[in-house]
Formats: structure tokens, C-alpha cells, sequence
């Protein structure tokens, strides 16, 4: 042999090249670190990080060990574009789990087909996005929308409605499918007003709202200053009629303090639901974040159980193969903080819904809760 | 009528925002673009002052104060070195805005805080229901306006400032200390953009990026209004009404571009703008 060092080396090279391969599973997490999403990104990244520490500490992945790829994308379709394209192409993860602005999620959609690579969309949006590789394990507006009016028509007796939204993918897709709810159980719309995402200025809308005197008011902006801006307005402006907002987390609501007092919220999950495997989680947050946990929320526990469905199904498929992990997804179940989720309907999800009232020292009442609501027909193309 | 008091109240809140770029502008003939991190500063003290239980008096005098405090620094160490290259200062108050912003990210996070308002709820006015804290700001806006004309027109500061915006060369041949008269300025200035940060938080919200969309207004507004007290009055009811009726009766996205749109068909029309001479 002319040159053992040298065969030593390729030798050794190659074999790490395969080991590394081999050995481990790679879950990538393109969310928005900066921008819209910055304020609630931190939490779902913990959500993930628990996930992956548990199934780690339990032998991984059919054996191999599970890494976490986590990505800027900037809340926006250009970040999101630089986001799944790095994770997918560069670092070669097996599966995208992650939410994000519809926005970005509708760009990711694009790069996820080039890459033919698992997504698992933990967000709950406005619904009817349908691709190959996508399935969905939050809410849609058809699971989310009904408690709130409902409860508006039936307790407070409200026939007339006023919508106000952000004027994005959300918002519209959010109020659009309120306002033929409303109208298919005979209520009537007066008015539906948006104002662009980083508006903050919602004079005229209330202006309007005061003079349409509707029974009540359902609000669909993004998350985080919006839904700040808009509630303190309306209450500046003396608005005390019964307020639904379909876009305000549990956490922003706690912290407005008295200007959050009577908001209805509907959810998939609350920090208040009572069951074990709820108190498991959180007493584990609790214990691996201790005073930096970020609340977990209904944008981060969707997260949690998105990790572990895919383990679910890589399990029952047998490996990380893309097409049998997405057959394989329909059929497995997760018994997660929100209950036995199976996204086997159209590749969306049957969830429990909580329909709770914000109070004044920042707790969550539930009102009531709705079992398995049904999705609806979000993907007829994909049985 | 409530559109009346729409309008009269967002001229209003214009106004607070933007007199403070707008005696920067005059005496020193550059434009602040840290001024939406100034109000950034007064809302983020707000914060802080409602935290540690001071009165509502005690709170925007706070945040007058921190807004002052950072205004002097900032002149003697970015802007003074600045001085022969207005260029290059504004350039630089731009960098100093984004720098602001980061490291009140950095200090407090990037998350929207939540100050409680001091006045919540409506009160009945010539017949209509109308928002009790909007119409404190005309009257805020009153003083503030007040307050300005008293300091330029019958103060000895303020007629060493009249001087350097008429002419500085010839009021330093007069012995005016110009620099004094910029460093108070600039900081006064900022003073009045931390102060207006500090009002409008009871309608808005507070995170790291809360002054930016005003910038561009104040912006616009400051370069039709010349450098006289009046004519911003002027120019913030006639370009913020407009706003208000766009917002109203069009859509408020195109209501949101009314200003900068109008701002420079006037310019255009009539370079002085609302100004007088």
C-alpha cells in the first residue's frame, strides 16, 4: 500500500460522513424570531426544546438521536423563503414543525414541494391551505369562530355584529368566514373594517363601530401590538358592548390588565385546563426553564405535540422516509396537554375548544367547552 | 360632530408629536430621525414610572426629563461633532434611532407592554359620546403650544433662538453662544418627544418599535409648517383632517398615506408650505 495515511484518512472521513448521516434525526423550526411573530417565537421554541429533550431521554427517534434546526424568518415571506430554504437544502432536516405568519407559511409552501419534505403547521390560521406535504394540528377558523357567536347570540341576545380586523391573509380569511357563520345563524353584519398589520390608528374604525351601534364586536387583528392598540381605543372610546377576540393569546390578554376585563377568548388550549398530562407538561416547563419559561400557549403546545406526532409516525412508518411519514400521519395519534389529537380529517385536526372570559385580575374563566369540534372540508383534494 | 372632535383630537395628537422635530428643525436646520426613538424612550418611561407608583404629573414629567437627558448627551457626543456636515447628522440621528430601538429591545425585550391608561371611557360632548383621554390631548396639545410660543416670544433663550434660526453666522458675531442655543434645543426637542411618547401610550401600545410609524409624519408635517408654531397648528389640522375624512370615508390604508401624500403635492405647489414669509 503506497500510502496508508492517506486510505486511513478517506477511510475515516467517509465513515463519519455515514455516521453522521445515520445517526441522527433533524427536526427543523423556521419561526420568527424578529418581527410580528418575535414576541410569541420564544415560547414555541422552549415547546420544542422540551419535546426533543424528552423523546432524547428516552432513546430518540427509532434509536437515533433527535436535533432541533431552528431559523429566522423574520415573521415575513422573504424570511421565510431564506428560512425553509436553509433548513431544508442546507442543514437537510427530515421534517419542518413549526407556526408561522400566513404570510410565511404560504412562501415556506413553495420551498417545502421543491424539498418534498414533511411541514407540520402548528398554527392555528384561517384555514383552506392544502399542499402534499402539509398537515395541521391547530385550529381553523371553522373550530374557533362558532363558540364566540354562538355564546354572543344565545347569552347576550347580540343580532348585530361589527368585524374589525388586520388587513392580511388572517384577518380577512378570519372575518370572512364570521361573517357568513353570523349570517347562517340569522344575525346580520353592520359593518367589517381593517386596518394594514403595523396600523395602530384605529380612530375612524371605532368612529364607524360607534355608529353602526352593533350588539356586539369580534376583532380578528395580528397578534401582539394590534390587538393592544385596538383594545385600549375601544375602551378610551367607551365601547362596552360584548367583545370577541378571535386573535388574542392568553398571555397578551393577561398582561392589558383592566382594558382586557370581559374579553372573550376561544381557544384549543388554556393553562387552566384540568387534566394530567397538562400538569405533567407544564410541571416539566416549569422545571426546565424555571423563572425564563415564556407561558405556554396555543401557539407553543401545538408545537409540543407536532414533535411528537412525527415520532408517532416515523415510528409506525418505519423510517423517515417522506412519503411514508406523511401516509403515516393521518393515522397516528398524540395524547398531548390538549387532549388525543389525530389529523386525520383532510390533513387537519378534530380539537377540543375552550371558550373562556378574560378577568379583571388577568385570569381565564372557562365558560364552556366544545369536544372534538370537526375542522370541516379545509382539503377536499386530499381526502 | 364626532368627526369634528376626530379630527380636532388627531391634529391634536399630531401636534404634540411632531413640535418637537419641528424646533430642532428650525434651529438646526437638520432633521431628528431619532425622534421616533425619543418617543419610544417616553413611552418605555412611562412604563417604568406607572411600575414604581408615581402620579400621572409625576410620570410625564419623567419622562420630559429622561427625553431631556438623553437629548444633551446626544447633541454633545453625536450631533456637535456633526455640525458643518448636516448631512452627515442626520445620517447619524437615523443610526441613533435604530440603536434606540435595539437596545431598549435588548433592556426590556421585544415584547408589547402594557401601560394602564390614567382616564379610560367616554364623556358626552355637544351630543356625542367621545373618548375623555383623545380630548385631554387637545388641551395637552394647548399647553404645549402655549408653553412653546411663551418660551420663544418673551424669554431671553428664546430670543438668542430666534436669532440663530434667522441668521447664525450674524448672531455669533453678536455674541450669542449658538451652541448653547443647540444643545438646549436639541435637547428640549427630544425632551418634547419622550413627553409626546408619554401621552400617547394611554392609545397605543409600547414595544421597542413604537415611534416609528409617526416618524414619517412628523417628518412630513414639519416640512410644510416652516418654523412657526402656527402654521403647524395649521398644517396638522388641514393634512390630519384630511386623514380622519379619508379614513372615514375611503379606507383607513389610503387614510394612513393621506399626509405624506398631501404633504408633498403641497410642497410641490407652494414650497413654503403653511409658512408665512
Amino acid at each position: 500500500m503506497k500510502n496508508p495515511g492517506l486510505l486511513i484518512a478517506l477511510a475515516m472521513v467517509s465513515f463519519m460522513g455515514t455516521a453522521k448521516a445515520q445517526d441522527a434525526i433533524k427536526i427543523g423550526v423556521p419561526v420568527g424570531l424578529s418581527g410580528a411573530n418575535s414576541v410569541v417565537a420564544p415560547s414555541v421554541v422552549q415547546a420544542a426544546e422540551l419535546a426533543v429533550e424528552e423523546i432524547n431521554a428516552k432513546g430518540g427517534i427509532l434509536g437515533k438521536k433527535v436535533l432541533l434546526e431552528v431559523a429566522d424568518d423574520g415573521s415575513g415571506a422573504a424570511g421565510a423563503l431564506k428560512a425553509f430554504d436553509s433548513l431544508i437544502f442546507q442543514k437537510k432536516v427530515n421534517v419542518l414543525i413549526s407556526m408561522e405568519t400566513s404570510a410565511a407559511r404560504n412562501a415556506g409552501l413553495a420551498v417545502v414541494s421543491r424539498g418534498k419534505t414533511p411541514f407540520i403547521y402548528t398554527s392555528f390560521y384561517e384555514g383552506r391551505s392544502c399542499n402534499p406535504y402539509l398537515y395541521v394540528n391547530a385550529w381553523v377558523p371553522d373550530q374557533q369562530v362558532a363558540p364566540i357567536v354562538d355564546f354572543f347570540m344565545k347569552k347576550h341576545g347580540a343580532k348585530t355584529f361589527f368585524l374589525v380586523g388586520s388587513d392580511y391573509a388572517f384577518g380577512r380569511g378570519m372575518l370572512e368566514f364570521t361573517r357568513s357563520y353570523i349570517t347562517k345563524m340569522g344575525g346580520k353584519v353592520l359593518g367589517e373594517e381593517y386596518l394594514p398589520m403595523d396600523g395602530s390608528d384605529w380612530t375612524s374604525v371605532i368612529a364607524k363601530l360607534k355608529g353602526a351601534k352593533p350588539d356586539a364586536v369580534i376583532t380578528s387583528t395580528a397578534g401582539g401590538a394590534p390587538n393592544v392598540t385596538l383594545t385600549k381605543q375601544l375602551r378610551a372610546a367607551g365601547v362596552t358592548i360584548p367583545y370577541g377576540n378571535l386573535a388574542v393569546d392568553e398571555g397578551t390578554a393577561k398582561s392589558m390588565g383592566a382594558d382586557a376585563d370581559g374579553i372573550y377568548i376561544s381557544g384549543s388550549y388554556l393553562t387552566n385546563i384540568d387534566s394530567a398530562k397538562n400538569k405533567e407538561f407544564l410541571a416539566a416547563m416549569n422545571k426546565k426553564f424555571g423563572a425564563n419559561l415564556k407561558t405556554p400557549n396555543d401557539l407553543s403546545v401545538p408545537q409540543y405535540e407536532g414533535i411528537y406526532a412525527y415520532k408517532a409516525a416515523v415510528e409506525k412508518a418505519g423510517s423517515t422516509d417522506a412519503d411514508k411519514v406523511i401516509k403515516a400521519l393521518a393515522e397516528v395519534s398524540v395524547d398531548g396537554p390538549r387532549g388525543n389529537i389525530r389529523m386525520n380529517k383532510q390533513r387537519h385536526a378534530p380539537l377540543t375548544m375552550y371558550l373562556g372570559q378574560v378577568q379583571k385580575d388577568g385570569t381565564v374563566t372557562v365558560i364552556d367547552v366544545f369536544k372534538d369540534v370537526d375542522p370541516g372540508d379545509q382539503c377536499p383534494n386530499l381526502k | 360632530m364626532s368627526i369634528l372632535l376626530d379630527i380636532l383630537t388627531t391634529a391634536a395628537i399630531l401636534y404634540v408629536v411632531a413640535a418637537g422635530l419641528m424646533i430642532i428643525f428650525g434651529v438646526m436646520k437638520i432633521i431628528n430621525f431619532a425622534h421616533g426613538g425619543f418617543l419610544t424612550v417616553g413611552g418605555y418611561s412611562t412604563l417604568i414610572g406607572t411600575m414604581i407608583g408615581l402620579n400621572v404629573w409625576s410620570v410625564l414629567l419623567m419622562a420630559f426629563g429622561t427625553g431631556f437627558f438623553f437629548g444633551l448627551l446626544i447633541e454633545r457626543f453625536v450631533v456637535r461633532p456633526l455640525y458643518s456636515r448636516p448631512l452627515d447628522a442626520i445620517l447619524a440621528t437615523w443610526g441613533l434611532g435604530i440603536i434606540l430601538g435595539q437596545v431598549i429591545t435588548i433592556v426590556f425585550g421585544r415584547e408589547v407592554q402594557v401601560v394602564p391608561s390614567p382616564i379610560s371611557g367616554a364623556s358626552e360632548l355637544f351630543g356625542v359620546s367621545y373618548s375623555q383621554y383623545r380630548l385631554i390631548l387637545v388641551i395637552a396639545a394647548l399647553i404645549i403650544a402655549g408653553g412653546l410660543t411663551l418660551l420663544l416670544g418673551k424669554t431671553r433663550l428664546g430670543l438668542e433662538t430666534r436669532a440663530v434660526i434667522m441668521n447664525e453666522t450674524l448672531a455669533r458675531a453678536l455674541g450669542i453662544n449658538s451652541s448653547l442655543v443647540r444643545l438646549i434645543t436639541f435637547s428640549l426637542g427630544a425632551a418634547l418627544a419622550s413627553l409626546a411618547g408619554a401621552l400617547i401610550t394611554p392609545l397605543s401600545s409600547v414595544d421597542p418599535n413604537m415611534g416609528v410609524p409617526w416618524l414619517i409624519n412628523a417628518f412630513m408635517l414639519v416640512m410644510v409648517s416652516g418654523v412657526s408654531f402656527m402654521s403647524l397648528a395649521i398644517a396638522c389640522l388641514v393634512l390630519g383632517g384630511a386623514q380622519v375624512l379619508v379614513s372615514t370615508y375611503a379606507n383607513p390604508v389610503l387614510g394612513g398615506m393621506t399626509i405624506a401624500v398631501l404633504a408633498a403635492l403641497m410642497l410641490r405647489l407652494r414650497p413654503k408650505g403653511f409658512a408665512r414669509e
